[in-house]
């Protein structure tokens, strides 16, 4: 009994739908099986802090670069482009808008999955292939428990930390083009800045990068606790990792976005 | 596994964190944020606040001396209840005129104080009895382009018409 | 198919592990067929056979990494295929384990490697974790300064024997070794065989190996099974390795390319 050629783009399709949907099963189980293992004891206290330090502290530098050329290059561009409208004087609140509502969050985000997302899934697939996740489980410890809480933890709580740095850089980032180059006063584009965000504005950010750093830190754990094939399915996982984790950042984004319009 | 290329990044995440907390510390300073002081309340009613909000400047003279806190409606006369936070180290007299003004035509709206002649201040929970509210520019605008009632548009092109041919009368003169 | 030879294995009357007509199959390759075997307390077996006889998959079903898809995996007569997740992990308090690689773990330094289940399962202090484990280390001949060192600063033989003091750090009941001689040259394989043979018969556990190493097999193991096609086709005691006429065994011994063995690829 075969399926006649006709069909079998049909019956690939078939199998990529079910596959796909099988996988959506395995990350959501990954995903509930690590926050019951982050919210109950025991917890390894050193490994997260490890964690923090991998994935939180040590991503600054990027995150403050990508923030600070954001903001200046948002400066310019609604300099430039909004003299249509003497958009010059509202330059200061647009640039915060952008940077603290959507492009801090969203960039910190992906900045993150490049980093860390690649990171995790090298680092898990690389222990997998060896038999250290194995080791692990005959030294009675538990790896949901060691490897992947930790870094669910931390990748969830870093991220928003690491986005108010990148608001408060990006948003001097357009103050300093302002002042340089577009000859603004200082303190009236802080004076401007400072009145007119809300706290609203701010916080609808940091809830955004909470949702993405869990993206972050389950994609990474998954690619990795499900690569195969030695090095060459540890290299793919990472790639899918970073991938995997960019989508559904924007797609996380466009949805919160759409919810928090209503609010 | 502290190698020295972690102690780098170590250093420069460092670096990051205290300029970002720099530059905050200066923009609460330029903001205002928890000058010495504290502020006391005082309210006005307005007939139209137009593009006012809570945050906007209040000032003596172009001088910022306070911030508006709150903006709500009287239930009875449809004013528009405004509560200014005003410096505590200001004091500005009982009869003192608040305006709502604005730094240009896209600019944001503030309230302007004119001091009075009274000889005492006004205390906190006093109310600015003279106001002035926001001027509707495009009301403005529009009734130049279209006024209701007499006269508008007709008259206007007879005077369009004698304007040429008093300008080419002048030409001559000119000659 | 051939006939598999009667086995001439004395029954064990109580037997610390047991693997009761297991099978396992991964996919369409049936890897274990119906495969009955036992080790009695105290004992050391070692399991022979081909390269992806499923060697590596009994033992795996042993520590509970795996489950059977029939049959029943016995320790100390419960049968821990039956059991929930929770319990089968708890087994693993009483077992050590020594990997194939070693399987040390890059990022801690070999200390932490050896004291890692001290520390992490059982509570224990740095401090006191880092005695014992020096302790252990000096057990498998190697010296303090090694337990600063990481992982990927060592050789193989000595990742080896780092491996096997944290296998041996908790005073197990019972220890596995996944080739534990694969890839060491003659004389350091002949130190871990020593070392393996010393701790099995000092601390009373016991221990299934896998190897093909057949002196290695000589030195560490009491009893021999040979695993062929999924089953068990020979077991008995290391000495009649040499003196039994099971033609699968002695294809095996003598690396011969006719027999049994080969007909059944």
């Amino acid at each position: 009994m075969g399926i006649s050629r006709a069909l079998t783009p049909v019956a690939a399709m078939g199998r990529a739908v079910l596959s796909g949907a099988a996988s959506v099963g395995a990350v959501a189980r990954l995903g509930g099986q690590g926050l019951a293992a982050a919210f109950s004891p025991p917890w390894f206290p050193r490994q997260i802090a490890r964690q923090f330090l991998a994935v939180g502290f040590q991503s600054l530098p990027v995150v403050g670069l990508t923030a600070w050329f954001t903001g200046a290059a948002l400066a310019l561009n609604i300099y430039s482009g909004g003299d249509r409208f003497n958009a010059e004087a509202v330059m200061a609140q647009i640039v915060s808008l952008g940077i603290t509502r959507e492009l801090g969050p969203v960039l910190a985000a992906l900045m993150l999955a490049g980093r860390v997302a690649a990171a995790m899934a090298s680092e898990i697939g690389a222990m997998r292939a060896t038999e250290q996740v194995d080791a692990m489980v005959t030294l009675s410890t538990d790896p949901m428990r060691y490897l992947i809480a930790p870094r669910l933890i931390a990748a969830t709580i870093s991220l928003p930390l690491l986005t108010m740095v990148a608001d408060i850089i990006g948003i001097s980032g357009g103050w300093q083009v302002a002042m340089h180059l577009l000859d603004a006063n200082p303190q009236v584009y802080i004076t401007n800045t400072w009145n007119f965000l809300t706290a609203w504005d701010v916080e609808s950010g940091l809830i955004k990068a909470l949702v993405f750093g869990f993206i972050v830190g389950l994609m990474g754990c998954y690619h990795g606790i499900t690569a195969s094939g030695g090095a060459r399915g540890v290299g793919r996982a990472t790639t899918q990792a970073v991938v995997s984790s960019a989508i559904l950042i924007l797609a996380a984004d466009y949805l919160l976005t759409s919810l928090f319009a209503r609010i | 596994m502290q190698s020295r290329s972690q102690w780098g990044e170590t250093a420069i995440g460092f670096v990051v964190l205290a300029l970002a907390a720099a530059f905050l510390a200066y923009v609460l300073g330029v903001a205002g944020v928890g000058k010495g002081g504290g502020a006391y309340s005082v309210s006005a009613k307005f007939g139209d606040a137009g593009s006012l909000t809570p945050g906007a400047k209040v000032t003596v003279s172009g001088v910022k001396v306070g911030t508006v806190s709150s903006i709500s409606i009287d239930a009875k006369s449809y004013l528009a209840v405004v509560t200014l936070a005003l410096d505590n180290n200001v004091k500005v007299p009982s009869d003192s005129t608040a305006k709502i003004t604005s730094d240009g035509l896209l600019g944001g709206a503030h309230i302007a104080l004119a001091p009075g002649g009274a000889n005492d201040d006004l205390k906190a929970g006093d109310e600015i009895t003279n106001t002035q509210g926001a001027v509707d520019l495009f009301g403005l605008i529009g009734q130049v382009i279209r006024p209701h009632g007499d006269a508008p548009a007709p008259a206007a092109s007879p005077s369009a018409t004698p304007a040429p041919s008093a300008a080419g009368a002048d030409l001559p003169d000119v000659k | 198919m051939t006939q598999t030879p009667k086995i001439e294995t004395p029954k064990i009357e109580w037997p610390k592990i047991e693997w009761r007509g297991v099978a396992k199959a991964f996919g369409p390759k049936h890897v274990l067929d119906g495969m009955d075997l036992a080790v009695a307390q105290g004992r050391s077996l070692a399991l022979i056979g081909g390269s992806g006889q499923g060697k590596s998959v009994t033992i795996k079903l042993a520590m509970g990494l795996m489950r059977p898809d029939a049959g029943a995996i016995l320790i100390d007569g419960v049968d821990i295929a039956a059991l929930p997740e929770k319990q089968v992990r708890a087994h693993a308090a009483h077992m050590g384990v020594l990997f194939q690689g070693a399987a040390l773990f890059d990022s801690l330094p070999v200390w932490e490697n050896v004291a890692f289940r001290l520390i992490n399962a059982d509570g224990m202090s740095r401090r006191d974790a880092k005695t014992r484990a020096v302790e252990a280390l000096a057990l498998v001949r190697l010296a303090e300064s090694v337990a600063d060192l990481y992982p990927s600063e060592l050789s193989g033989g000595m990742q080896k024997r780092v491996g096997l003091a944290r296998a041996i750090v908790g005073n197990p009941q019972v220890l596995f070794f996944d080739e534990p001689t694969t890839g060491l040259d003659p004389i350091t394989a002949g130190a871990i065989n020593e070392l393996i043979r010393d701790k099995v018969t000092s601390l009373g556990c016991t221990a299934v190996s896998i190897t093909h190493d057949l002196p290695s097999a000589r030195t560490i193991a009491d009893d021999i099974a040979m695993l062929h096609q999924g089953k068990i086709v020979w077991a008995g005691p290391a000495s009649a390795l040499d003196t039994t006429d099971n033609p699968y065994v002695r294809q095996f011994v003598a690396g011969a390319a006719q027999g049994p063995i080969a007909a059944n690829w």
